[in-house]
């Protein structure tokens, strides 16, 4: 490139008929050459994004691939030291095997109550427990606020013991409900500073005009207030949803196996799978997809809903 | 504020308070209650003995309580600054105008995040297997048969197995937050800095950082306490192993796979739940100075806003 714009300037200058018309080719060759060296590193710059973004996307969706070609894979491929991307002959014995002879369809049952009950009570209790917090003149919120976040701070593992002997003494141990009953009760404080957060956000003149109409203060809240809080109510039931959906430690504390494994969660089935003598990797694998797949499908479409329903960062004091 | 009546207020707050108080206020009480006795699975007549399983806790030369600590924190910092330098880069790809398909690689890169994480953690769990894990399998492909990296049972490796795993669900998190961060600093600053002479580091640090740091400090935090917290994908990766030295908790027994083993654990003799409660007591404390900061941090910055405005 400099070469050129050399010798662009020397035939310049030794012409001297031509001065002028070299001066101008000297400039647009000088230009050029300016503008080729400053895309240069903005090209290699982005080539390297797309290598960055390529790795990334491996390293993202690796693992689910790798699960969906086990879970497709027959008999004994999958106890090989050699690599295999794609399962030699594709086979649906897996899910098969998976929906016949393993509990499946008593996990994703136990599993889809809890999560259903835990939604259902939580955001029951926490929607008016916020809405009172935000709307009500009620003495010592602040403080109560406060308290609720010490509660959370918490953690439900560190009550182990605790729990066992509460159950215990309710009759609920080893029942779908006492883990129900743990799971609602741990997602309170989230749905409550996540709602008030929100509530707060809308004018409490709505509901006073409501209630110049004639409303009581139950109609207002639920004919006005609660359709306008609906992107708060469905971030916050999706997040209690899953919680049922990924947990593990409570629920192996309050569930005991029984011989046939049909009143565990999913999660608990699946590791009774992994920890046999030889874990049996394309019945887990399908098992995995059966229930993994439909959240991640789930969960990609809510996310638009994300950034107007959660309101815990944005919270004021 | 509206006017109502106190019964319709006590109405709205009771089930959720009386829920609350009944699901996590008594068992920290009755924790802190058993963090004050001798209770162990041996002992069932138990008594009040003051802060003895504290003391012992703290100042005993065989307590457990620093190392798991040390462990814990070690794992924290190491995720969260992974987190943000993963999460960091990401965004800054996802967010030149340049690269083409962004509908493909967000919704790709999001992933992770929608994956239920028990799940996930056991198929990691099998990627990392010796033998027939992909993972030592593509390294074989390399680097020959004899190859195989001894995830699961080397320390070190364990640790770098569980810090992988919990960057792959957590990555995607800060991406979106720097993200969102990114797009409201406005381009003009960029042109600015570009007239005046510096160069795409130097905007990057002078311009780009200072201005999403207030994004990024609450979800560093918050992030911080939840790793803490982690249970599930550890535990069912290592379950706290390895154990290199046998008077010692295992390398990846962080807090709460700690407390765990002691109380669910399967080579637990006699399980000391006074000593347990004492513990879990003390990490309590730690975990809620660390929200009291993480909230207290993000009143100063909307009182800061709203000096501004």
């Amino acid at each position: 490139m400099s070469d050129q714009i050399m010798k662009a300037s020397t035939s310049s200058e030794g012409a001297s008929t031509q001065v002028a018309v070299g001066r101008v080719t000297a400039e647009r060759e000088r230009a050029k050459a300016i503008a080729l060296r400053r895309r240069f590193p903005s090209n290699l710059l982005t080539g390297l994004i797309y290598v960055y973004l390529v790795i990334m996307v491996v390293f993202a969706l690796f693992p689910i691939y790798y699960v969906v070609q086990a879970s497709l894979a027959g008999g004994q491929n999958l106890y090989t030291t050699d690599l295999k991307l794609l399962p030699s002959n594709p086979t649906f014995d897996n899910y098969i095997y998976a929906f016949t002879q393993l509990p499946l369809l008593n996990w994703i049952a136990n599993t889809f109550f809890i999560c259903a009950m835990t939604t259902l009570i939580g955001l029951a209790f926490s929607v008016t427990g916020a809405y009172a917090l935000s709307r009500f003149r009620i003495r010592g919120r602040d403080l109560s606020l406060n308290l609720l976040l010490a509660i959370q701070a918490f953690p439900g593992l560190l009550a182990l013991t605790a729990y066992y002997v509460l159950l215990n003494k309710l009759g609920l141990l080893n029942t779908l409900v006492g883990l129900v009953v743990i799971y609602a009760g741990g997602s309170l404080v989230f749905g409550c500073w996540n709602m008030k957060g929100y509530f707060d956000t809308l004018p409490v003149e709505l509901e006073q005009a409501a209630m110049i109409d004639g409303a009581t203060p139950t109609q207002a809240f639920l004919r006005v207030t609660l359709p306008l809080a609906a992107p708060a109510l469905a971030a916050s039931a999706l997040f209690m949803f899953i919680v049922g959906w990924n947990e593990y430690a409570l629920a192996n504390l309050v569930l005991n196996s029984n011989t046939a494994g049909t009143n565990l969660t999913f999660v608990l089935g699946l590791y009774t799978l992994q920890s046999d003598f030889r874990t049996p990797w394309g019945y887990f694998a399908a098992t995995s997809v059966v229930v993994s797949v439909p959240l991640i499908i789930l969960f990609l479409y809510a996310q638009r809903f994300f950034k107007s329903g959660l309101t815990i960062g944005s919270v004021k004091g | 504020m509206l006017k109502v009546s106190r019964g319709t207020t006590a109405a709205y707050l009771a089930p959720m308070f009386i829920t609350i108080a009944l699901v996590s206020g008594t068992p920290i009480v009755y924790t802190l209650y058993l963090s004050l006795t001798n209770l162990s699975l041996f002992n069932d007549d138990y008594t009040l003995r003051g802060l003895g399983n504290y003391q012992k806790l703290f100042f005993a030369t065989d307590s457990d309580l620093l190392y798991v600590l040390g462990q814990t924190v070690l794992y924290v910092i190491i995720c969260v600054v992974l987190f943000l330098v993963v999460g960091m880069l990401t965004a800054l790809a996802l967010n030149n105008r340049k690269i083409k398909g962004q509908a493909f690689w967000r919704v790709a890169l999001l992933v992770p995040w929608a994956a239920p994480s028990a799940i996930t953690a056991l198929i990691w769990k099998f990627l990392f297997n010796y033998d027939f894990g992909p993972i030592n399998q593509i390294g074989r492909v390399f680097f020959g048969r004899n190859f195989g990296v001894p995830w699961v049972t080397s320390p070190w490796w364990a640790f770098a197995a569980v810090v992988m795993v919990n960057v792959w669900l957590t990555y995607p998190f800060f991406t979106v937050v720097i993200l969102g961060a990114l797009q409201s600093v406005p381009e003009e600053l960029h042109e600015a800095a570009r007239v005046d002479g510096a160069n795409a580091w130097r905007r990057f640090f002078s311009v780009t950082l200072p201005l999403v740091r207030p994004a990024i400090t609450p979800a560093a935090i918050l992030s911080a306490i939840t790793t803490f917290q982690m249970f599930n994908t550890v535990f069912l990766i290592t379950s706290g192993g390895p154990t290199p030295d046998p008077s010692r908790p295992g390398f990846t027994e962080f807090v709460m796979i700690y407390m765990y083993n002691r109380v669910v654990g399967a080579n637990v003799a006699n399980v000391h739940y006074a000593q347990i409660a004492a513990f879990a007591i003390t990490v309590f404390i730690v975990l809620g100075a660390l929200t009291f900061f993480a909230r207290s941090l993000g009143q100063q910055r909307t009182r800061r806003k709203e000096a501004l405005a």
